[in-house]
């Protein structure tokens, strides 16, 4: 099994709090792994662990991505080496502007990759498919970063920054959360559009209704701050009717 | 010259010092005032007694040929290009404020008998370029600006100086602002490399029904105080926007009164400052609203993010009424960039240093945007930018 992401024996806490306990996960490439668990399990101290945040503090364990040890790497170079969270609850940026924002990102990946960086009319060319794709109004990239965007708009605004960031790893935190049909099934669509047989998705998430629109590959439970169990996409049925105190951890 | 030396100095003595005949008036309100220290209230946090410690050589601003520019450029306080056709000249000031509260105001008048005028006619879009070329000189040279009734008129200033070192700058307005007029004044200034400090003392006269839109930016280093007194007419309205954008050893800001003198007058009071290293941003701005200014409205308000934790804000907003008539709200918060934020940026694989860049230029937009013309407002983020990569250098 080729991996693009090694997870091993991961131990991260925030403030005094141990969170997770010796975490193991191993992420395929062009394959979408779910995450589930009961609140208070680690599933957004793992992400964030993943993307560099400053609130958590890793103190054991590793992660590596193709191979090489991103611990001790900041955020923006984690982002610029490929690795996308779409935020639980993304921040709102009073004047910063939505599309200045996005090309400057943008431009940093690809000054990162080497290659030239887009103009204006270059980068709204860009733009225009992807927010038609996920039903934004064309004014929500000149207003303010996220600046009295609703949830549904906040969500399509981190998905719209994963297309236009292209990464390898995405991390997609509650992205179902506070979501209307249509704004679950644009949000669904654009995430979908990404699936290239070599992106690898984690998809963390309470409930199974996200998992309708993007089909997983496995699902991990995650209890205690360890992943207890591994299997396919059939253990959605059966967390939906047992719940998380049926699974047992896995030897 | 020191200035030091005019400390404690009887009237006779110090016109005899400054050689000025019969500015006795002027004079008397230096003396009350006194040479200001950090014992005077206007100046407790400024260092101005370092400044006045130093000796300057002194210039004689004898008038020169304006030359014929697109802008007015005044160069060691002296007049030296102007645009063809605006009436620009150098006379005796005779209305002068006798009830400034800043000591330097009289002392600029005292050093500057003779004042630059500029009367701006119609509609128009002025630039105006202040230049320093001496070392350690004192430059000291005082404008009394006009306006026409209806018309409303733009004055960019900005300043550029030679390489020079340790100068100390003493200038500023008297403003007459007519009837039924608006005179917009958009001030942009870098002080950088201990090329010069300066005190601007300044007085505005906004008459009935007239509007004072007042942007001053102020970035870098050095230091540099913004003496403002403003008072209203009848219906008149002062919106003064102070941007303060501070690193190194800096001390820098507005000391302000704006007096509400006519009914219905109105005042809007914005400061944004952003400190960076051991830079001191000041803020000391009074709202007097006196009995005759029945439903004034007035709202202050300063604002300010250290990016240090060697840097400090003074931010003194100060109400005084004397009516019960009025609308009058202020406040100040100082805090510091927004982690979260920040971290946002930077997981989008923005550096650290853009992404407290777009954070402050954040802060900083609502008072650049006020700045409506395009290509002055792009000198101020381009102005802006050029501090802060010079600081993260």
């Amino acid at each position: 099994m080729s991996t693009v992401m090694k997870i091993e024996n991961l131990q991260a806490k925030i403030g005094d709090k141990d969170i997770l306990k010796g975490l193991n996960l191993e992420l395929e490439p062009g394959k979408v792994h779910a995450i589930m668990g009961p609140n208070g399990a680690g599933k957004s101290t793992l992400s964030k662990a993943l993307v560099g945040h400053y609130d958590v503090e890793v103190t054991g364990g590793d992660i590596t991505y193709k191979g090489k040890s991103i611990r001790d790497m900041e955020a923006e170079e984690r982002a610029l080496e490929g690795i996308f969270l779409s935020f639980q609850h993304p921040v709102e940026i009073p004047g910063v502007n939505n599309a200045y924002f996005l090309r400057t990102a943008l431009n940093a990946k690809r000054k990162h990759e080497g290659k030239e960086e887009l103009n204006a009319a270059e980068f709204l060319r860009l733009m225009r498919d992807h927010l038609e794709m996920l039903g934004m109004k064309s004014d929500m990239i000149s207003r303010s970063l996220n600046e009295g965007f609703s949830g549904g708009e906040k969500k399509r605004n981190e998905i719209l920054q994963m297309l236009i960031l292209e990464p390898e790893v995405i991390i997609l935190d509650e992205i179902d959360s506070g979501l209307d049909i249509d704004a679950l099934r644009a949000v669904s669509e654009g995430i979908n559009k990404m699936k290239d047989g070599k992106r690898s998705f984690l998809v963390i998430t309470h409930y199974s209704r996200i998992l309708d629109y993007i089909e997983p590959d496995y699902i991990h439970v995650l209890k205690e701050g360890k992943i207890i169990k591994t299997a396919g996409p059939e253990l959605v049925g059966e967390l939906e009717e047992h719940g998380y105190d049926s699974i047992e951890e896995e030897k | 010259m020191k200035l030091s030396d005019l400390k404690d100095m009887k009237v006779e003595a110090l016109l005899s010092a400054l050689n000025v005949k019969g500015r006795e008036a002027l004079a008397e309100r230096f003396v009350t005032l006194g040479l200001p220290s950090k014992k005077s209230e206007t100046y407790r946090y400024f260092d101005a007694e370092t400044l006045f410690e130093k000796e300057y050589k002194t210039l004689d601003y004898l008038p020169k040929t304006i030359a014929e520019s697109e802008k007015i450029i005044i160069t060691d306080g002296v007049v030296t290009a102007a645009p063809k056709g605006l009436r620009i000249y150098t006379e005796s000031c005779e209305q002068i404020d006798m009830e400034h509260f800043d000591p330097l105001y009289y002392l600029g008048h005292l050093l500057s008998p003779q004042v630059i005028k500029i009367e701006v006619d119609g509609d128009v879009e002025l630039d105006l370029e202040h230049r320093f070329t001496q070392s350690e000189t004192l430059i000291s040279y005082r404008i009394v600006l006009y306006n026409q009734s209806n018309r409303h008129a733009t004055l960019y200033e900005n300043f550029v100086a030679d390489a020079i070192k340790n100068s100390l700058v003493l200038y500023g307005y008297d403003m007459h602002i007519a009837q039924d007029s608006t005179l917009n004044v958009v001030k942009l200034q870098t002080m950088q490399s201990q090329q010069y400090n300066m005190v601007a003392s300044n007085r505005v006269n906004v008459a009935k029904q007239a509007n004072a839109l007042l942007k001053s930016f102020d970035l870098g280093g050095e230091q540099g105080l913004q003496i403002l007194k403003v008072d209203l007419d009848t219906r008149a309205h002062v919106e003064a926007g102070h941007l303060l954008y501070l690193n190194q050893d800096a001390k820098r800001g507005t000391v302000s009164q704006i007096i509400h003198k006519g009914e219905h007058s109105t005042s809007k009071q914005e400061a944004k400052n952003i400190l960076d290293g051991k830079a001191r941003g000041i803020f000391d701005a009074l709202i007097r609203v006196e009995h005759a200014a029945k439903y004034t409205k007035a709202q202050q308000n300063s604002k300010a993010i250290l990016l240090d934790e060697k840097a400090y804000m003074v931010s003194k907003p100060q109400l005084e009424i004397y009516i019960d008539e009025l609308e009058a709200s202020h406040g100040s918060t100082t805090g510091q960039l927004d982690e979260k934020q920040l971290f946002y940026l930077q997981s989008r694989g923005i550096s650290y240093v853009e992404a407290r860049k777009m954070l402050v230029i954040a802060f900083a937009n609502t008072l650049i945007e006020t700045v409506k013309d395009a290509r002055h407002q792009e000198r101020i983020k381009e102005a802006f930018e050029a501090v802060f990569y010079a600081a993260h250098q």
